[in-house]
């Protein structure tokens, strides 16, 4: 009787969301990402996963300075994840939504074949890429509310090249995501922000995306750790929320997250969450990674092991060193989402912070 | 999606260290060294052969404690217990080495679109481009 309410609560809000807002995620997501949570917590489920970080390669056509995904002897960076892997990965964790990073996962030879398997399984897909190939393999694909290209974008055209490390790759982005969005495919932004961001060049690119017809954007603060923690370290976490309070405050309503508004909150220091490692499980060419997508302490053949295995009270902030600063989304928008349904209280912050960005 | 920016320093490289350990713990902090390394290590195995590839996984903690490695030109993972290991000499490069984006801030600028370049190119060559 819950469920129902959540959820017939939740379709509500969203359709009228749709209609009055122009809602970033479609409705049949949210419903589908709301029955899976509710279902979890109804169960008792104590750890589920929500989206699966599928690395089918760690080869890119880019070298981004500080990259920590693509550093590989060769022999490592040809090795791929089998179409067979990558779906047997997504129906052992039973996440309802599959991001796929890398690495440059257009590269793969047989990522068409890939997605088709995981629409198949009715997986909601973020397809992350630079986009230097999208729009020669947009032929390779077909429109569909299971995938959305999200594109790599650090910012305007002289950020977003200086941070890719290329000339000229901004341009190509964008000239790949309005082909996409001519074609009808769905099409999100994903942006990583330093200390170094000017918060007013990040609301102007926010702007462009929105211009471009984007159908939402993510954001999320770069994650730098240090075995040592120290002073100069913790002022980090302050930091990343001074600057996403400059980015985010007094959001324009043009402005579309596919995000939860209250990791949002999260990021600019309103709201306190500790990590969910768990919540994003990462699967590559090495295994089942402990503990989570930025940590590498190991790797385990299934998923039940990475679950069962893990020491996850010894992961997140105040309970680890490498976690101190962390506040990235693969730990703390599962935690936002978890916020959202575990109480009525919570869906409903959520559903104000949909419809009043701003309000308090 | 999100980059993590988590190396080193520059300077901490082990790249052409070799480490022959006297004890268990020496070895188990030797194997977790070659576990953080990004490029590949050479095992100099108690057998006398040795197998030079990337250390992808370790368990140090389990009743026979042993190592996984992808040996460079197979196709396949290889497990290695750490009874067997003799010495790890970190013989291939340091693919991380010289990659942080405070290292990358600090290069001139001709340094810079030199690398751009060579990577570039390096993708061009595969038909990534």
């Amino acid at each position: 009787m819950l469920f129902d309410k959540y959820a017939q609560a939740c379709r509500g809000a969203s359709l009228e969301s749709v209609k009055d807002h122009n809602m970033a995620v479609p409705v049949s997501q949210m419903y589908t990402v709301a029955s899976y949570v509710l279902t979890q917590k109804m169960r008792r489920v104590r750890r589920y996963p929500l989206v699966l970080m599928l690395e089918p390669l760690f080869r890119c056509n880019l070298a981004c300075a500080g990259c920590g995904k693509i550093q590989y002897p060769d022999h490592i960076l040809d090795k791929r994840l089998t179409p067979e892997q990558c779906w047997a990965a997504a129906d052992e964790c039973g996440a309802p939504m599959v991001s796929i990073p890398g690495g440059e996962p257009l590269i793969h030879p047989e990522m068409p074949e890939i997605i088709r398997g995981l629409i198949e399984r009715r997986k909601y897909i973020y397809l992350c890429t630079n986009a230097i190939l999208l729009e020669r393999k947009l032929d390779e694909y077909a429109p569909s509310k299971y995938l959305t290209f999200s594109v790599h974008m650090d910012g305007l055209q002289e950020e977003h090249d200086h941070a890719v490390c290329r000339d000229g790759v901004y341009d190509m982005a964008v000239k790949a995501i309005q082909a996409a969005l001519k074609r009808g495919f769905r099409v999100t932004t994903n942006t990583t922000l330093f200390d170094d961001a000017n918060p007013a060049r990040v609301r102007t690119f926010f702007d462009a995306m929105m211009k471009l017809g984007v159908e939402g954007m993510m954001i999320s603060p770069g994650y730098s750790y240090q075995k040592a923690p120290d002073q100069k370290n913790f002022l980090k976490r302050s930091r990343t929320h001074q600057l996403f309070a400059r980015i985010l405050g007094d959001r324009k309503r043009t402005w579309r997250f596919n995000q939860s508004p209250l990791f949002l909150d999260f990021l600019m220091g309103k709201r306190e969450y500790q990590c969910t490692p768990w919540g994003n499980p990462t699967y590559n060419i090495f295994g089942w990674q402990k503990p989570c997508y930025l940590l590498q302490e190991g790797y385990v053949p299934t998923f039940q092991e990475l679950l069962e295995t893990t020491n996850w009270d010894g992961y997140g902030t105040g309970r680890n060193d490498k976690c101190e600063d962390c506040m990235v989304h693969c730990g703390y928008e599962p935690s936002a989402v978890s916020d959202t349904f575990g109480s009525w209280s919570g869906f409903g912050r959520t559903v104000k912070m949909t419809l009043m960005p701003n309000g308090r | 999606m999100t980059t993590p920016h988590h190396f080193p320093s520059d300077s901490d490289s082990l790249e052409g260290r070799v480490f022959r350990p006297a004890t268990h713990a020496e070895l188990v902090e030797a194997v977790e060294q070659a576990f953080d390394y990004r490029g590949d290590v050479s095992l100099q195995l108690t057998s006398g052969q040795t197998v030079e590839g990337y250390v992808s996984n370790r368990e140090s903690h389990a009743a026979r404690p042993s190592l996984q490695i992808f040996p460079k030109g197979e196709s396949g993972l290889r497990l290695i217990r750490y009874a067997d290991v003799e010495a790890i000499s970190f013989t291939g490069k340091d693919t991380a080495s010289g990659k942080s984006w405070e290292a990358w801030v600090t290069k001139k600028e001709a340094q810079r679109r030199a690398e751009a370049e060579e990577a570039s190119n390096a993708a061009k060559a595969r038909g990534h481009l």
